[in-house]
């Protein structure tokens, strides 16, 4: 480990996050709503302690696969502690920990909010709730290698450390210009998102944000009843659209703008995704006709609506499913488990590992049946790598086990059995709303401190898909 | 013709034979002397020591008055080049065997135009292609298409429990009813004869018939034994997972075979299954019978063994055969090999040299001949001759001309109409005729025609 070079990265990084901090500002400005100085006071704090770092820390030698764990799990970190200044300094959060909470869960795209009272924030920090899912949605560090050439040495380890899935595409030779690439389309999708909003008679400041929650898989919104509150069906499709291709890998939407259609129906995973997505609405206007909905176009609307939210773990919501049938529940827990693509902005365990697995688990039995066959597990058309296979398989334990664990500490914490594991899927998949206490019109607000530094911790894990993060407690990645 | 044929290896030596056994001046290059002397002494041609891709080698051979090239040398890139050097000194016809998919494939940089090549030629490919007809053609052995497909030249091996043993040929003619069809050849103990009315089919015979493609259904009925039901799923064995091993897998998985590949080594198994879709990749020894049995070798349709050993080739199809494959298939390198298949109870032995040398003899004699096909163990070949304008055949009955012996007219196409020829036939310019010919009479039956 080469802890000058870290600091050194991690000062780079806090300087970007200062320029962020300025983003809000001209909307402060225009909307008078006295957030002013608390984004001027913390994009000075992030400037000065950025630059101290930066210009401190001086080391010539390059980034190392273990400088990029540590980079990503402690920028991520660094990017949550000092996210959160303008909510303390502003007042619209006053607990520190609260705030760091809610820029955590900005950051990660996971959506959950301590917030009770949301319309009563001023605009400007609304804005600030809002970029920072945007940010972290195609990933800040990735964003950071595009734009500081500083960064580009063993660029890869960090790109692979914060791209979700299992593998990573690279588009173009240099991975600045990959992340060049993704951070493009990335744009334009939230730049037609809020075109198209604005047309549903959404003022442009709510267009803006609700396509930054959506991109990035998010799901905070500038309303206390969330997407509900406007109440228009042509909203309510948009933003189904919008979520949908959000929780597609990017790569693919790259490919289908250079007109490459072929790329996309031959792929897979995103069958795969396209099939679930179907399927479940399919089954939740089953499960809800007559028993919620009496429409059959209203139910369509808000059960298509609500599997798209928790598949893609936006978590925006329209309707309260807690009132829905207990399978219909069921059928939107096992969604939260499953998640989008790989090489899209949202949570989950990922289509593509949930696909492998079963695979996995086919060719396992088939194994038994014909012990002298050969036969891989290929993943559209071409054999999967063993390690890449080991990998999922330790991903899926280590996913499991930490549920298991982190739920327990969110029983020790006082909430119900229900409400424990919900919020740990809930953060864990960078979901938002989970089911009980802290489902679709609750918030997190009653938690204790200690539960939600825990699922402050999830949503972390979560983001940066475990390993990244627990790489760091292992003692030998510490020695030299 | 003066022909030129770099290589002395097994597809060199079969192509010397033949060609100079029809009459052409053959020179052989080839680096090893001993294949050269071995060459010389058998066989009609003139060798000479050297590498077949260097200019001064080509000239003492005489390439400046040679009318076709020939290049089979073991290297891909010396037949090229070879081939290269001919074109620059103005051999008229060039053929390279080239082995590499990279100079094969459909998307292949260099195309063969480039490298002025006319016919290039895959031993490997060409017999992975004869293996998956005949395993397509349940019950024969051999077989090959003319005018089109149109006509089918089949090879049927006649079993103890055959229906067609102990028949004459005229008594077959008063079965057959409607379906009409030739018995052009009878093999009999490595001797092919042609068959008069009053020849009778023997057990242990292989007899050649031609047909019209749309008899094909009734006669393969007549030639099954009465228990044979057809299956749904035609089940197929591959033993040997190299490069014809796969491209057999790949041919059949198209068409739907339920295919089985048994290879010995695991690192290849892993790159078939890789590359195979629904093919079962097994690993096992062609000889763990207990293996293959687990995985339904009894109820197996075709049994294709394609590894590189004859020996191994042959013992493990028989071993198949005796646990119930109902067909069975080896590939077979060594000519010796090639006519101890029929006498085992192997139902196909085939030789990428064959299909090889096939190809290029059909290349080299087109002219007037359109298709050609050697049978499998004798060198008796078939042909597709097209009947040109202005010939002295045309409009005289067939038994007034004087056909020649050791040959036999299959079928005439006219058209959309074909014909099974009697004394009373006539022929028209543009007719395509297919002629079954023994090794002595083709020089006469090319005569004949004009």
């Amino acid at each position: 480990m080469n802890i000058l070079l870290t600091l050194r990265v991690l000062g780079a990084l806090l300087l970007f996050l200062a320029a962020a901090l300025l983003v809000p500002i001209p909307f402060s400005l225009f909307y008078h709503d006295g957030a002013l100085w608390s984004f001027v006071i913390s994009a000075a704090v992030c400037l000065v302690i950025g630059l101290a770092l930066f210009r401190g820390c001086n080391s010539n030698k390059e980034l190392s696969l273990r400088e990029g764990f540590a980079i990503v799990t402690f920028g991520w970190s660094l990017f949550a502690l000092f996210g959160a200044l303008p909510y303390v300094f502003s007042g619209a959060i006053p607990s520190y920990l609260d705030a760091v909470f809610e820029t955590m869960s900005g950051f990660t795209t996971t959506g959950s909010s301590i917030l009770v009272e949301i319309e009563a924030l001023p605009k400007s920090m609304l804005l600030w709730r809002a970029l920072t899912h945007w940010l972290g949605g195609m990933g800040i560090i990735v964003l950071s290698l595009a734009i500081l050439p500083m960064l580009g040495v063993g660029g890869m380890q960090l790109f692979k450390a914060e791209v979700p899935g299992p593998t990573t595409d690279r588009l173009k030779p240099r991975i600045q210009d990959t992340a060049k690439l993704l951070w493009g389309v990335y744009v334009l999708l939230t730049a037609m998102e809020t075109l198209l909003l604005m047309l549903g008679d959404m003022s442009f400041f709510d267009a803006l944000c609700h396509s930054f929650a959506t991109l990035a898989t998010g799901g905070f919104s500038t309303r206390n009843a969330s997407v509900a509150a406007y109440d228009s069906a042509y909203i309510d499709w948009i933003i189904t659209l919008f979520m949908f291709l959000a929780g597609v890998n990017f790569t693919l939407h790259y490919q289908a703008l250079r007109g490459r259609l072929r790329d996309i129906y031959r792929n897979e995973e995103f069958i795969f995704y396209l099939a679930i997505t179907f399927g479940a609405t399919v089954l939740l206007v089953i499960l809800n006709q007559g028993a919620v909905y009496h429409s059959v176009v209203d139910n369509l609307r808000f059960s298509a609506f609500q599997a798209t939210s928790i598949m893609t773990t936006t978590g925006f919501a329209t309707a309260d499913y807690e009132k829905w049938p207990v399978l219909a529940q069921y059928l939107l827990i096992f969604l939260m488990f499953v998640g989008g693509c790989a090489g899209s902005t949202s949570g989950g365990m990922k289509v593509a590992r949930i696909l492998l697995l079963f695979k996995h688990a086919h060719v396992q039995i088939y194994r038994l049946i014909h012990p002298r066959a050969v036969r891989l597990v290929k993943f559209g058309g071409t054999p999967v790598d063993r390690e890449v296979m080991q990998s999922i398989l330790g991903f899926f334990a280590l996913y499991m086990g930490i549920f298991v664990f982190a739920s327990a500490l969110m029983a020790a914490s006082g909430l119900d059995v229900v409400s424990a594991g919900a919020s740990v899927i809930a953060t864990l998949g960078n979901i938002g709303p989970g089911i009980g206490s802290v489902g679709p019109i609750d918030n997190f607000s009653h938690v204790s401190d200690f539960g939600k530094s825990v699922l402050v911790g999830c949503m972390l894990l979560g983001r940066l898909e475990l390993f990244t993060v627990l790489v760091l407690f292992f003692p030998t990645f510490w020695r030299k | 013709m003066k022909i030129l044929i770099v290589g002395a290896g097994q597809v060199g030596y079969f192509l010397c034979e033949r060609l100079s056994f029809e009459g052409h001046e053959v020179t052989l290059i080839d680096r090893d002397p001993d294949h050269l002397r071995r060459a010389q002494d058998r066989l009609n041609v003139l060798g000479l020591q050297g590498n077949g891709a260097s200019a001064e080698t080509l000239e003492q051979a005489g390439i400046k008055n040679c009318d076709i090239f020939i290049a089979v040398a073991d290297l891909d890139e010396i037949n090229i080049l070879a081939c290269l050097l001919a074109r620059e000194y103005g051999v008229s016809t060039r053929i390279a065997r080239v082995k590499s998919i990279e100079y094969t494939g459909g998307g292949a940089v260099l195309s063969k135009e480039k490298l002025g090549i006319d016919l290039m030629i895959n031993p490997e490919d060409a017999v992975a292609e004869e293996l998956v007809k005949i395993a397509c053609r349940s019950g024969a052995f051999d077989v090959a298409e003319f005018v089109e497909g149109q006509i089918q030249f089949l090879g049927y091996r006649i079993g103890e429990d055959s229906p067609l043993c102990e028949l004459t040929l005229r008594e077959l003619g008063e079965i057959r009813g409607i379906y009409r069809f030739v018995v052009t050849a009878i093999s009999r103990g490595g001797r092919t004869i042609i068959p008069r009315g009053d020849d009778t089919i023997q057990a242990g015979d292989s007899i050649f018939i031609f047909a019209h493609q749309k008899d094909l259904p009734t006669i393969q009925y007549m030639m099954q034994l009465k228990e044979e039901k057809k299956r749904r799923n035609r089940r197929v064995f591959i033993l040997g997972g190299g490069r014809i091993g796969l491209h057999i897998a790949e041919e059949l998985e198209r068409l739907h075979f339920e295919v089985r590949l048994v290879e010995r080594d695991l690192a290849r198994c892993e790159k078939l299954s890789a590359k195979l879709k629904r093919t079962m990749v097994i690993h096992a020894e062609g000889t763990e019978i207990d293996t293959l049995i687990e995985e339904g070798v009894e109820r197996a349709d075709v049994f294709i063994a394609v590894t590189g050993n004859d020996e191994s080739n042959i013992l493990c199809s028989l071993l198949a055969r005796q646990h119930g494959a109902r067909r069975v298939m080896a590939l077979v390198n060594k000519p010796e090999l090639l006519t101890l298949a029929g006498s085992l109870g192997i139902d196909a032995c085939v030789s990428p040299r064959l299909a090889a040398a096939g190809a290029i003899l059909k290349y080299v004699r087109r002219g007037e001949v359109i298709s050609l096909a050697t049978i499998e163990g004798s060198n008796a070949e078939v042909l597709e001759i097209e009947v040109k304008a202005g010939r002295q055949v045309i409009g005289a009955a067939l038994k007034t001309l004087h056909f020649p012996q050791g040959a036999i007219i299959g079928a005439i196409v006219r058209g959309q109409n074909y014909e099974i020829p009697t004394g009373d036939s006539t022929l028209e310019a543009g007719d395509r005729v297919v002629i079954f010919a023994l090794p002595g009479a083709l020089a006469k039956v090319e005569r004949f025609f004009e």
